[in-house]
């Protein structure tokens, strides 16, 4: 009784502060604000990588728009109320992993859009969070500890996104989306003898699905996933000309709007998946390190938020989705500078794109709403 | 009791999510600091390569390349100029060769002329562009417009080309151009080719080509990565080539042209007392317009494929001077005194080294008896050089005709001259491998043996005479630009009497005037004075000794290639010659009627040329 007290005391508060109820709405207001404080240093870069595309910007503020509001929206929900949505999202998530392989839109050489007549989507995107939250939910759905099959389970679930994923084929996404399906079970504690069996059956497997199972063209295509040196997809003009970029920026950068190889299109995709190449150039190495401490700045506002929720649920969905996070950038920023092969990965919250700007907010707004409220 | 186990439950969940998380947190700083230090290495490290890098990829050059320098007589008549011709082609790299876009493109244009340089197969080697048609007609042209979007990967190239206007009548004086080679392109450093441009190849084209081509310009522009102009950053104007002015008479050159005309030959036609040249003429030529891919067809007619069209009789042909050179030893053999003017030989016929051994026998049977050096040199006696040729010694012959430029390239403004040959004892031992005989020097009297000269290296030693011992270097051409060329005394020739000058030159006019001159026909009793001296060169040796020289003959003309060679040499008129003209008719058999009437009519023609300009 007297735990509860205090809350109720607050609650019930006729003195509502102005900050209380900032706090009420955002949840956590220096999140929010280095959250809007990204978008538009994004939507500052964009401008120059899309050769000063007004079309592009309005577009890309629609799409914050959209998830800004989904945010705050999912912000205001009780985790516990949206636990088992969460948990039963896999199957919605499955559902369109398969909907996009026997369905894709047309238009493109891969199956990984869907088109919703106003709006092409890629399922892909959306299982990279819905994944991770519904294995959490399932892992977490009793307080009692976990049991041993919970662990096949998840894992289990993990490498059906992972294959339909690579069927689409997209090796590269099925791998970042096996590795987010995996990051909340090694947070819940998956244990070491598990994760060494697994590496063990791995090491037994691999040689097998290599000489029996892959055919040549996939052998092909992994090895040059694993050795971007060799090149037969001519991906290697794209890193030289993202690299000569990033150095050619040197310390301060060439300047805002004056990226050589960024206005004059060398830089491909710059305003995608290459934005990281477009900043560097024109704001330099000065540049990058401001925006890595935004991010960094984020990332330490989840953790807090995480460590310090009531339940393991919010705990570990939040470390996840941290993770992930910073998942994201790196594998976005290893494979421009290129130390890894190129894979589709946007810069979370500053790359264009519909799909991945809505999903990252919706994350942050299942983060913002496992906000402990401090008085 | 409870709470405290939920409370025990959660601070063991939250420590071991921190030590999970630590494990990823280690994991991620990994990748965070292999990211910073290849972004380091870029951004700092490696930074002014990279900046480099970037300035390459949008800042290109374009050369601009001015029109080729033109060719023209001092009298501003064009020689040669350059005209605008269509071409089409294709970029290697750009081209796909499992369609028939060439064929198909054949197919259309075939019914009028088009120079179909490559087809399907033949674009694999070279340069990445390559033309294929050349020289479309306006219909043509309009014809590809209209259809064009059947052919995407060919495309219009307009380019200026080479055209002679006068077609083979200055083919081997200027000579022609042609697509530039890997190795040309490679060996100038100062001049950077264009691919498929043209360049000189033979002629005056490619002894001035450093001058006719001018310097490039640069137009250094900002391109995107397709390759489209941004902006201009700046722009460097090509220079201007210097045109050329030729020494050549239009009239002359036209005229040596037509004499020479169905026969083999060279005519020089020099002006004694500067050495410009004013027709330089080999026979059979070319149609230089149809190498420069400006007209169609052959260039020479099939049948003359075995005269050697291309070769330049004129400066790369070699000959024995024969009679030609007895003037030349008649003033060695004053100069010597070794004879006088009134030394009187009897000639028999034939002649014999000490009065003994093989009998070298002279071109008259019945030999011309009592015989002077005028008569010698008038009635071109052999009997008379044998003699006086043995008497000199080979030693005293080469050095004296090594002055008169024997033996020596000229170094006219052309390429591929050839030296002739002045022999001498050493040359003989090196070249032949056998010591000179006295026999040797009794051949060489008439010119005959191992001698051998150009026409045109001739006609600056018979300038020598007309100067009185001044020689200039042979040009063709007289201006560059504003730049006036001027005369270059190569050397005089002083004699220790000035007035065995006058007494070879008499004895050369009589070779006209007088009655029994070998070259009387051109006498006319109101025409103009004129030195010469005629020339049969034997091609094969007489050396049956039981024929007569006639009856020999006669068995070897049938084969016409055997045949003679007709010479003439001469200048005039005097008393101030203005035009030394050398004619060789290869296997012309005569001197006198073939090859004499051509250098009479060529002096007579300059004559009113000259008139004509005053």
């Amino acid at each position: 009784m007297s735990r509860r007290a205090p809350l109720d005391y607050e609650i019930n508060n006729p003195l509502i502060t102005s900050r209380y109820s900032f706090s009420k709405i955002f949840k956590d207001l220096p999140l929010f604000i280095s959250l809007l404080t990204i978008l538009a240093f994004g939507l500052f870069m964009l401008y120059s990588a899309s050769g000063q595309s007004i079309g592009m910007i309005i577009r890309q503020l629609f799409y914050i728009s959209i998830g800004l509001s989904l945010m705050l929206i999912v912000a205001q929900l009780k985790p516990e109320s949206y636990k088992n949505i969460l948990m039963n999202s896999y199957w919605f998530g499955l559902l369109l992993l398969i909907y996009v392989l026997i369905n894709p839109a047309d238009g493109y050489a891969t199956s990984r859009w869907i088109d919703l007549g106003f709006f092409n989507f890629q399922p892909s995107e959306v299982i990279r969070l819905i994944l991770p939250l519904s294995l959490v939910a399932y892992l977490c759905r009793r307080e009692s500890s976990h049991r041993t099959s919970d662990w096949f389970i998840t894992t289990i679930a993990a490498f059906i996104c992972f294959y339909l994923v690579y069927r689409q084929p997209d090796l590269g996404t099925g791998l970042i989306v096996f590795v987010s399906g995996l990051i909340p079970v090694f947070l819940a504690g998956l244990p070491y003898r598990i994760i060494l069996g697994y590496l063990f059956g791995l090491a037994i497997v691999t040689p097998y699905i290599w000489s029996n199972l892959l055919l040549e063209y996939q052998k092909q295509r992994i090895l040059t996933l694993l050795d971007p040196e060799a090149d037969p997809l001519g991906t290697g003009w794209n890193i030289n000309q993202s690299q000569t970029a990033i150095g050619s920026g040197g310390l301060t950068g060439k300047g805002y709007l004056e990226g050589t190889q960024s206005q004059l299109d060398f830089i491909p995709e710059s305003h995608s998946d290459f934005i990281f190449s477009v900043i560097a150039e024109e704001l330099g190495l000065v540049g990058i390190l401001v925006m890595f401490f935004l991010y960094g700045f984020i990332i330490w506002r989840v953790f807090r938020i995480s460590f310090n929720s009531e339940t393991n649920f919010e705990r570990i969905t939040c470390s996840s989705l941290g993770f992930i996070f910073m998942l994201f950038i790196l594998i976005n920023v290893l494979m421009v500078i290129g130390i890894i092969p190129v894979v589709g990965v946007p810069l979370p919250l500053i790359s264009q794109g519909g799909t991945s700007i809505i999903v990252h907010l919706l994350a942050f707004g299942v983060i913002l709403s496992m906000k402990k409220i401090v008085t | 009791m409870k709470i405290d186990q939920g409370f025990t439950n959660r601070s063991n969940d939250l420590r071991r999510l921190k030590q999970r998380s630590s494990v990823l947190f280690l994991l991620v700083f990994l990748l965070i600091v292999v990211g910073l230090t290849k972004i380091i290495k870029l951004t700092v490290i490696d930074r002014q390569e990279y900046f480099t890098e970037s300035e390459k990829n949008r800042i290109i050059t374009i050369p601009i390349y001015p029109a080729r320098g033109l060719i023209k007589l001092s009298s501003g008549e064009i020689v040669a100029e350059n005209i605008v011709t269509h071409q089409l082609a294709v970029k290697k790299s750009l081209f796909d060769k499992s369609t028939n876009e060439i064929e198909d493109l054949k197919e259309m244009l075939s019914e009028d002329w088009v120079e179909i340089e490559k087809s399907n197969d033949e674009i694999i080697n070279g340069y990445d562009e390559v033309i294929l048609f050349s020289n479309l007609n306006s219909k043509q042209l309009a014809k590809y417009q209209v259809n064009k979007a059947r052919w995407p990967s060919i495309y219009i190239k307009t380019q200026l080309r080479r055209f002679l206007p006068h077609k083979n009548v200055f083919s081997h004086v200027v000579g022609h151009l042609g697509e530039v080679t890997k190795e040309e392109a490679r060996q100038d450093d100062d001049f950077i080719y264009q691919l498929s441009s043209y360049l000189g190849k033979v002629g005056l084209e490619k002894k001035y080509e450093s001058k006719m081509r001018g310097e490039r310009g640069i137009r250094t522009i900002e391109v995107d990565v397709y390759g489209n102009q941004i902006r201009e950053l700046r722009r460097s104007f090509p220079k201007r080539p210097s045109n050329l002015f030729l020494s050549l008479n239009l009239s002359l050159q036209t005229l040596a042209r037509e004499e020479l005309s169905g026969r083999k030959g060279a005519i020089i036609a020099i002006d004694p007392n500067t050495g410009f040249i004013k027709a330089l003429v080999s026979s059979p030529d070319y149609n230089p317009n149809v190498l420069n891919k400006t007209e169609k067809g052959s260039p020479y007619p099939k049948e003359q494929e075995k005269y050697a069209p291309f070769f330049n009789r004129a400066i790369s042909g070699s000959y024995p001077p024969a009679s030609t050179i007895k003037p030349f030893l008649g003033l060695l053999g004053l100069e010597e005194k070794v004879i006088e003017e009134s030394t009187v030989i009897d000639d028999e016929g034939f002649f014999q080294i000490n009065g003994e051994g093989r009998k070298y026998r002279g071109w008259k049977e019945e030999g011309h008896g009592k015989v002077n050096l005028n008569k010698a040199i008038v009635e071109s006696s052999d009997v008379y050089f044998y003699e006086l040729a043995s008497k000199l010694t080979i030693d005293k012959i080469s050095n004296f005709l090594s002055l008169f430029n024997f033996g020596k390239n000229t170094g006219i403004d052309l390429i591929n001259e050839s030296s002739s040959v002045l022999p001498n004892r050493n040359w003989k031992l090196g070249n032949i491998g056998e010591p000179w005989f006295v026999g040797d020097t009794v051949n060489m009297g008439i010119g005959q043996g191992y001698i051998t000269v150009t026409p045109l290296q001739l006609a600056t030693s018979v300038s020598a005479i007309a100067t009185q011992g001044k020689i200039f270097r042979p040009r063709l051409v007289e201006r560059i630009g504003d730049q006036l060329i001027e005369p270059e005394l190569l050397f005089s020739i002083e004699l220790n009497k000035k007035e065995n000058w006058k007494s070879i030159e008499k004895s050369m006019i009589s070779v006209i005037s007088s009655w029994n001159g070998t070259a009387h026909n051109l006498y006319k009793e109101d025409g103009m004075t004129i030195a010469g001296k005629t020339g049969t060169a034997q091609i094969k040796s007489l050396v049956d000794q039981e024929l007569t020289v006639q009856e020999e003959y006669e068995g070897i003309r049938k084969i016409e290639t055997d045949r003679d060679h007709a010479l003439f040499v001469s200048y005039g008129p005097l008393p101030n010659p203005n035009l030394t003209v050398v004619v060789i008719v290869e296997n012309g058999e005569s001197g006198s009627s073939v090859a004499a009437p051509i250098a009479l009519k060529l002096i007579q023609k300059y004559q009113k040329e000259i008139f004509a300009d005053v």
